[in-house]
């Protein structure tokens, strides 16, 4: 079972089907209702519902996916530690390969001699190259382990811790991250629950470029503990206001509908033009014995399904008012006001009375859009994604380099030079490194030479 | 003044970068060779020149749009090709680069792409623009590096079959490919996914919100993971890592252009 979950091919495997089913999560629209998928994609959606396709990146199949390959990277992390541990260790019995290039033959008898000879030049010059180097005396035997850039062989192990903090900061996210919308106008202040302080919107601007884009918005608030400013910022998109564990962000901007001011014409026989202002639910007193009831307010008109007046969306396309006309709680009259569209208003047909309203104007304050989030993953990704580039050089950018010599009176000696990367160019770092030993028979002659010219 | 003949410069150039990079296959190899690698520096000197004047004139980071975002591309791979010729000598390789910045300069030029300067949307005034965009597609350059001399591996595999001189050749498109991944793949996770993410989190209040663009970035960076571990890790070699290097860069490709023009999401300025 370990072994199964440590081995590669699981990892090639899982690796293709997350893959394949990030494509189709892409592929098929997420989050909508059952019945969308049965109207645009009627073959499939059997198959997308009871899979949980519809919000894949949350379904059993997805989760279990990305579980199991979260154990993959930890079991093999834990497999390969030790082995690496031990590497660095030097404790590995180092079995000389057979068959062994004429190259290597030479660099293995050239280094063994060095360090039987001077072990102490070997040393200065293998320090003065970085390397670390432990030499070891057991008896008769003689160890010399020199490693260079020992990070570099722990770069995947790095990657993959990363991968894991990544995920579990995900999942920590997915479960305990609280996201509250606010709405608020200039002037409102709102609880957090569970929070001993509240949020207040000062002022909301939005400023536009000259060819009429928007530019920014910005809501100034402030928190408020106990009825005191504790801290005044202005929120805009990417500078959100951070405080007490909570995050502020500016999302959205809007009009409150149901705060709507509307004013209204009335033209009543011989009478002179009246105006009035008033918010919906409001009442006002007409001449003779009239009253006049705000009852709705409605942004883009239109009818729904059934016939009955809604808003088609938030922003002010068809606005239109509600009025109910009453004399003495006997109700005369009821019918929508349209801004766009006056010659719709039936009150002006209505016989017996004599009255024209229209409406001319409607104001809505304005509110902005503000989201209040505490996200205790947040740390841990952050982590997460500092280890994963860092190891991801550590990788590709670190060399792990290691030799060893091991000399035994009677033995042949052992040699072995490893490096992570491109062996070749590292048994040409050792030849080079064989120049410049100091008492080595052909380097001193070329010295001499080097000094009496 | 505007970028529009500086980029038309640079343009030309590079054909003929191109152009005389492939005669040095055919006539004297040394001297072409030369004349190919100056044309190169000067290309990039002059396209260079034609960043920094779109930047001073929109007053932006030069990569907010389509017609941005490839230019700079192509500006990208440009440098990378230069490192790659001095450090490893891309020999063969070198002409058919070009052919791709060719390609993604003539999308540049194209009347495709709108090239007017629109200001910034509030959600893109942030210095993670900078760090987010530059960064991710310097990583595709070298990506895109690795799947040119993945295509010209595969290419070469019929002819090179007994031939020793061929077969180098091949090997060292191979090793040219891991290479630039081995460089492109850190550079990657570094600015689409981890910028991205912090950036996501600065503006949209989540650092992940399987926005399809976000889920294409990391489709992308699973293929070159499946790349290295079957390399580093199970040995492969050649065809079969040239195939995935080749898929993980179409997968990039449609995370640049096809999120954009086929799936609505969050990113849908670039």
């Amino acid at each position: 079972m370990i072994r199964f979950l440590s081995s590669l091919k699981l990892t090639i495997s899982l690796l293709i089907l997350i893959i394949l089913l990030s494509v189709i999560g892409t592929l098929i629209p997420q989050g909508e209702d059952p019945g969308f998928y049965q109207n645009y994609f009627p073959r499939w959606a059997g198959i997308i519902l009871s899979l949980q396709l519809d919000h894949l990146y949350r379904s059993p199949l997805f989760l279990s996916l990305a579980f199991l390959f979260l154990l993959n990277i930890l079991f093999c992390s834990l497999r390969q530690l030790p082995v690496k541990l031990k590497q660095i260790r030097g404790t590995i019995e180092f079995i000389p390969s057979e068959v062994k290039p004429a190259a290597v033959r030479r660099l293995a008898s050239s280094f063994s001699d060095w360090f039987e000879a001077s072990p102490d030049s070997l040393l200065a010059e293998l320090r003065q190259r970085h390397y670390r180097v432990k030499i070891k005396e057991t008896g008769e035997k003689k160890t010399l382990l020199a490693q260079k850039e020992r990070v570099g062989l722990f770069g995947p192990e790095i990657v993959h811790l990363a991968i894991m903090v990544i995920i579990v900061g995900g999942l920590i996210s997915a479960l305990f991250s609280q996201r509250i919308e606010l709405a608020l106008t200039e002037g409102q202040t709102v609880d957090l629950p569970g929070k001993s302080f509240s949020l207040r919107l000062d002022r909301f601007t939005t400023d536009y470029y000259p060819d009429g884009s928007v530019k920014s918005w910005k809501s100034l608030v402030s928190i408020l503990e106990q009825g005191q400013v504790k801290k005044q910022k202005s929120v805009e998109v990417n500078h959100p206001l951070k405080y007490d564990g909570f995050n502020f962000f500016q999302m959205s901007y809007g009009f409150d509908w149901d705060q709507t001011k509307v004013e209204l014409e009335i033209k009543s026989g011989k009478a002179a033009v009246r105006h009035l202002t008033l918010k919906v639910g409001e009442k006002v007193q007409l001449d003779s014995g009239l009253t006049l009831n705000l009852l709705n307010f409605i942004p883009d008109f239109t009818l729904d399904r059934g016939g009955r007046p809604t808003s088609r969306s938030a922003e002010a396309n068809n606005p239109a008012a509600l009025v109910l006309v009453t004399r003495e709680e006997t109700p005369i009259y009821q019918g929508w006001l349209f801004y766009y569209h006056p010659e719709s208003n039936r009150i002006q047909r209505q016989p017996g009375l004599e009255m024209e309203i229209s409406l001319k104007k409607f104001e809505a304050p304005l509110f902005s859009g503000l989201e209040a989030a505490s996200d205790p993953g947040l740390n841990l990704v952050w982590l997460g994604c500092a280890l994963l580039f860092l190891g991801l050089l550590a990788c590709f950018y670190l060399n792990y380099r290691q030799i060893v010599i091991g000399l035994k009176p009677g033995d042949k000696p052992v040699f072995s030079a490893h490096s992570r990367h491109n062996q070749t160019t590292f048994y040409q770092e050792l030849e080079r490194l064989l120049e410049v030993r100091p008492d080595s028979a052909i380097n001193s002659d070329r010295k001499n030479e080097g000094k009496t010219k | 003044m505007n970028e529009f003949p500086l980029l038309l410069i640079s343009f030309i150039i590079y054909i003929l970068v191109m152009l005389s990079g492939f005669a040095s296959s055919f006539g004297s190899k040394a001297k072409w060779s030369r004349i190919s690698y100056s044309l190169a520096l000067a290309g990039f000197i002059v396209q260079s020149a034609g960043l920094l004047v779109r930047t001073i004139a929109s007053g932006h980071a030069p990569f907010t749009n389509m017609y941005e975002s490839i230019n700079f591309l192509s500006w990208s791979c440009v440098l990378v090709i230069i490192i790659f010729q001095r450090r490893f000598r891309l020999e063969k390789a070198w002409p058919y680069l070009w052919l791709l910045i060719v390609a993604l300069m003539a999308l540049v030029s194209s009347p495709l792409l709108p090239k007017n300067v629109t200001p910034l949307v509030p959600a893109l005034q942030s210095y993670w623009l900078w760090l987010h965009v530059s960064v991710t597609l310097l990583g595709e350059a070298f990506l895109a590096v690795a799947f040119v001399a993945s295509i010209l591996y595969l290419a070469a595999g019929r002819s090179s079959a007994g031939n020793s001189e061929a077969q180098k050749k091949q090997d060292n498109y191979d090793l040219i490919a891991y290479r630039a991944v081995a460089a492109g793949f850190p550079l990657f996770t570094l600015g689409a996914l981890v910028f991205g993410m912090i950036w996501a989190s600065q503006a949209w209040g989540r650092y992940w919100s399987w926005d399809p663009k976000e889920v294409w970035s990391l489709i992308t960076w699973l293929f070159y993971a499946l790349y290295l571990h079957t390399r580093l890790v199970m040995g492969w070699k050649g065809k079969r890592s040239a195939l995935i290097a080749i898929i993980g860069f179409l997968a990039a490709l449609f995370t640049f252009f096809g999120v954009n023009y086929l799936l609505s999401g969050l990113h849908s300025y670039v």
